[in-house]
């Protein structure tokens, strides 16, 4: 019996795709009245919902809804390459998803007939950025410090991690980063594997 | 119930409350454009210069992307902004030299700090209610326009006061051409700690009104009294380094250290030899000192100079001040006395400190000039190891600033009191970075005197005890979100300025002081014609004016990169320190301290000190230095008061247990901690605590020894004798609770600090 209230329990996060984000912050001591403008949250690291800890726990993420089909093929078909939009890929830890403002270093000039480029140029002029969401990356529990900069300069190809790309719209998560798809490739370029390597 | 109507209790509610939890789509999240180009990732490292006490410590920022939470055309959302990460003292900076205290360490949650005023507020409600509506910046600068030119109007300028934080700056150069442009008296610049009285003994001994430096790394001998300058005192971080060199720097050469105080500091801690004198008695045993290197000739009398002709009988050998005498006042024995002697004046070179407790006696001047005259015996002045002041650059000089003099300012007590001084109760109130109603004694009726003024500016980031009654708050921006600067008095031998540009942009709708005070100055009704539009034009008019430290950079482009300026100062540019000159032959002797309170009904000196975490209590906001233990108690996120144990076993007072301190000013609780370090006829308390209003981390929470202290005063400067109340003690029940402590505590119980 209480193996199945677990199960159920489970199943039932488990359904769960999405989390709510917006959770009410505990109630803080203060003596005086809330200013204007003031956050009265504290941080915690506690999952806002049930839901959303049973997916963590499971590693589950939803996907990657993103604001525009953004054409990876077109892209790379035209040559471009991916540190040109990812820039920090060779500089540090993190390649970064570009804002609209790299897309429209060229959008400016290029392709300004099409509906999406428009869209763009409108959410510019109102301020806005594109609101891409992650696709990879790894949980907080796995304790992984991944640095992009070293494996770029080890000349790790972009597709072993990422696919290729240039047959992807938006990116999908076509290679599951698990800890044996990384040591595998450690171990073929004899790189080290000493725990420290990857893990805080 | 049974067992089983529980377990399927359990799975309902269970399965209702995950079901609960999902099924709420997300909300789209608005992001928008950034307003500076960004490399995610990589870090950039920025100088800044540390705010949050006198000394000026240089900093470099550690810069990266981050996305912060904004709400732009009442729309919120995230932008992603470089946000400083992390702060840590300037490798090259001459002061710090890399090296920076936990409190520096800290000042980065100033910036981020949930509680802080994030835009121009006015007063809704009653006073000191703290209920603030939004205004806009255009409005409150108008307001505050308005309120200038009804002074103007009925010709009461001089009824304008301004509450500011001390120390040279640029800042405060601004502030007071601002005041005196408008035809105010200069700021009133309060600070419990604030060495008023090692200034004038400076001025009287060496000419100089400034602190001292301290050259540690090359003295052989420290003999220091009462000065915590390794924790919180002058320039603690100059002064570690100086320190670490003397002690361990030179090889085959370890200098010693004497610490002569009745509480031990965290500076007494590293010291060879803990000497406690009775309080107020430091001056007699340093005099006693030099009667016997004078006697047994280790040293020239003529050495001392015009240092030593301020203290009566100097030149007849200070016959006064027999080792059998001192014993008598100061409990120190002869033996002690003449080993402590002996020590100091065959180590050369040797170097003596004062400052902190023995200075915060009605005869503090008497006890800073008898070290004086200790150190100039040992010709230590201006040499390797000894004492030296360091230039300072003078502002108004360097800009070519030829306003009006202003008036000289009214001292707290002077405005408190009976409102003389500036003629009238002040009509018109600023108030920037201090806070003088929780670090004044409740007699001198500060907060009666604020509470009377008309009309209160506050341009403080936080809501204190001061702020609390203003009726506009007019939000600064963080150190980090505008140029920082500061003219440090101490801590090296060269001229040192910092100043360095905003790391960041500011995440508020906040805006500079000193560009506030310079629009507010444009749009009264008879401007006041500063020559520079906004506060970097003033800096540059005045870096400008510096030496370049090489041939191919000017002086400013080279300060905003360094993060400051050193060098050598013309002198056309050194700030020539305002001496108040003594009567000619006026000679001091030792005369017994004043104490608030009969000995018979108040037996013990109670002895007030800056929390090595929140100094007078201004840092008391942040978590960080919340958490922090005591480096002597391990005590945190609460108050406490030190006893002997010897006295807490005559008064059957266990360690947390809760005491109730009495002088005849009040009474506060707090609870014991029994500690070894301290006189068996003293109680000392940490400040800092105990605040009203002071964010969510300090209010309610520990006690404030202001409360209790008596408006005993050093005559001469006026200076706050914080050090000579007398209390009583006694236990009023077990712990429960309120101490908390990080050695075999239970950290979790943070809540019951309040």
């Amino acid at each position: 019996m209480t193996v199945a209230v677990c199960v159920a329990v489970l199943a039932t996060g488990v359904a769960c795709q999405y989390v709510q984000s917006t959770a009410p912050g505990p109630a803080t001591i203060r003596e005086l009245p809330p200013l204007p403008g003031q956050t009265t949250g504290v941080f915690t690291t506690a999952r806002p919902t049930f839901g959303a800890a049973v997916n963590d726990f499971l590693n589950r993420r939803p996907e990657a809804q993103q604001p525009i089909e953004f054409p990876h093929n077109t892209h790379v078909g035209k040559g471009v390459m991916c540190e040109f939009c990812h820039e920090g890929v060779d500089k540090g830890p993190v390649a970064g998803i570009p804002g609209l403002r790299t897309c429209m270093i060229c959008h400016d000039a290029i392709a300004t007939d099409r509906p999406r480029i428009q869209q763009m140029a409108a959410m510019r002029d109102k301020g806005v950025d594109l609101a891409w969401q992650r696709v990879y990356g790894f949980a907080n529990e796995d304790h992984v410090k991944f640095k992009h900069a070293p494996h770029i300069r080890a000349k790790v190809e972009c597709t072993t991690c990422h696919g290729n790309v240039a047959e992807q719209t938006v990116a999908q998560r076509s290679v599951e980063h698990t800890m044996g798809f990384c040591v595998n490739c450690h171990n073929e370029r004899k790189a080290s594997v000493d725990c420290l390597t990857c893990h805080f | 119930m049974d067992r089983r109507a529980f377990i399927k209790l359990t799975a309902v509610t269970g399965t209702s409350a995950a079901l609960a939890s999902c099924g709420n789509p997300e909300n789209q999240i608005i992001r928008f454009l950034p307003a500076e180009d960004i490399v995610p990732g990589v870090a950039v490292w920025k100088p800044s210069v540390c705010p949050l006490c006198r000394a000026g410590c240089g900093l470099t920022v550690r810069v990266m992307d981050a996305e912060a939470d904004v709400v732009r055309d009442g729309q919120p959302g995230i932008v992603r902004i470089s946000a400083a990460k992390k702060l840590e003292g300037a490798p090259e900076h001459p002061l710090n030299r890399g090296g920076l205290c936990a409190r520096g360490q800290a000042a980065i949650q100033v910036t981020y700090h949930p509680d802080r005023i994030t835009q121009p507020l006015k007063r809704v409600g009653e006073r000191g209610g703290g209920r603030y509506e939004a205004i806009s910046w255009d409005e409150a600068i108008s307001e505050v326009v308005l309120r200038l030119n009804a002074l103007e109007t009925s010709g009461s300028q001089r009824s304008l006061a301004f509450f500011a934080r001390s120390g040279a700056s640029h800042r405060e150069a601004l502030l007071r051409q601002f005041l005196a442009r408008f035809g105010a008296p200069a700021p009133i610049t309060y600070e419990l700690f604030g060495d008023l009285v090692l200034r004038r003994a400076n001025g009287l001994s060496f000419g100089r009104e400034q602190l001292p430096t301290v050259d540690l790394a090359n003295a052989r001998h420290v003999l220091s009294f009462g000065a915590d300058f390794l924790g919180t005192w002058n320039s603690p971080v100059a002064q570690s380094v100086g320190y670490g060199q003397m002690r361990r720097g030179r090889p085959g050469v370890r200098g010693s250290f004497v610490q002569v105080e009745s509480r031990m500091s965290q500076t007494g801690a590293n010291a060879d030899e803990w000497v406690p004198a009775r309080p107020g008695t430091e001056g007699v045993l340093a005099l006693g000192f030099a009667h016997v290197i004078m006697a047994e000739k280790l040293l020239p009398a003529s050495n001392a100079g015009s240092a030593g002709r301020l203290i009566g009988g100097w030149n007849e050998g200070l016959a006064d001040y027999a080792p059998q005498r001192v014993e008598e006042i100061t409990g120190v024995s002869v033996a002690r006395i003449g080993r402590l002697a002996r020590q100091f004046a065959q180590s050369r070179p040797a170097v003596a400190i004062v400052g902190g407790p023995p200075l915060a006696h009605s005869n503090g001047l008497f006890t800073a000039l008898a070290v004086n005259a200790l150190n100039t015996l040992a010709g230590n002045m201006g040499q390797p190891g000894g004492i030296s002041f360091t230039p300072q650059l003078d502002v108004s000089a360097a800009v070519k600033a030829d306003g009006p003099a202003g008036a000289a300012a009214p001292t707290l007590a002077q405005l408190a009191g009976d409102g003389t001084a500036s003629g009238s109760t002040p009509q018109v109130l600023f108030v920037d970075g201090a806070n003088p109603v929780f670090t004044t004694p409740p007699a001198w009726g500060v907060r009666e005197a604020v509470e009377k003024v008309p009309y209160i500016v506050s341009f403080g980031s936080f809501l204190d005890e001061t702020s609390v009654l203003a009726d506009l708050i007019l939000p600064d921006h963080s150190f980090l979100e505008s140029w920082a600067e500061a003219l440090p008095e101490s801590g090296a031998n060269v001229s040192v300025a910092s100043v360095a540009p905003a790391v960041m942009r500011p995440l508020y709708d906040t805006r500079a002081m000193p560009d506030v005070l310079l629009d507010i100055g444009r749009r009264l009704q008879r401007p006041l014609n500063f020559p520079w539009q906004t506060f970097d034009e003033m800096l540059a008019a005045s870096f400008g004016a510096l030496r370049p430290a090489t041939a191919d950079v000017d002086a400013w482009t080279d300060a905003q990169g360094k993060g400051m300026w050193s060098g050598t100062l013309p002198a056309a540019l050194t700030r020539q320190s305002e001496t108040t000159p003594g009567a000619p032959g006026l000679t001091y002797a030792f005369e017994a301290p004043r104490f608030d309170g009969d000995a018979e009904q108040y037996p013990f000196h109670f002895l007030p000190y800056p929390s090595s975490t929140f100094l007078d209590g201004s840092l008391a906001h942040l978590p960080w230095l919340q958490e922090m233990p005591d480096p002597l108690t391990s005590a945190m996120w609460s108050s406490w008061i030190e006893i002997n144990p010897a006295t807490a076993e005559r008064l059957a007072i266990g360690e947390g247990d809760v005491v109730e301190v009495a002088s005849t000013q009040g009474t506060i609780r707090s609870a014991a901690v029994i500690t070894p370090g301290i006189a068996p006829d003293i109680v000392a308390m940490p400040m800092g605590q105990g605040h009203r209003f002071f964010t969510r981390y300090a209010s309610g929470r520990g006690a404030n020894p202001m409360e209790v202290v008596a408006a005993v005063t050093e005559p001469t400067t006026g200076a706050l004798a914080w050090a000579a109340t007398r209390v009583r003690i006694s236990r009023v029940g077990p712990p429960d609770g309120r101490l908390i402590l990080f050695a075999g505590g239970i950290r979790e119980n943070v809540g019951q600090g309040r």
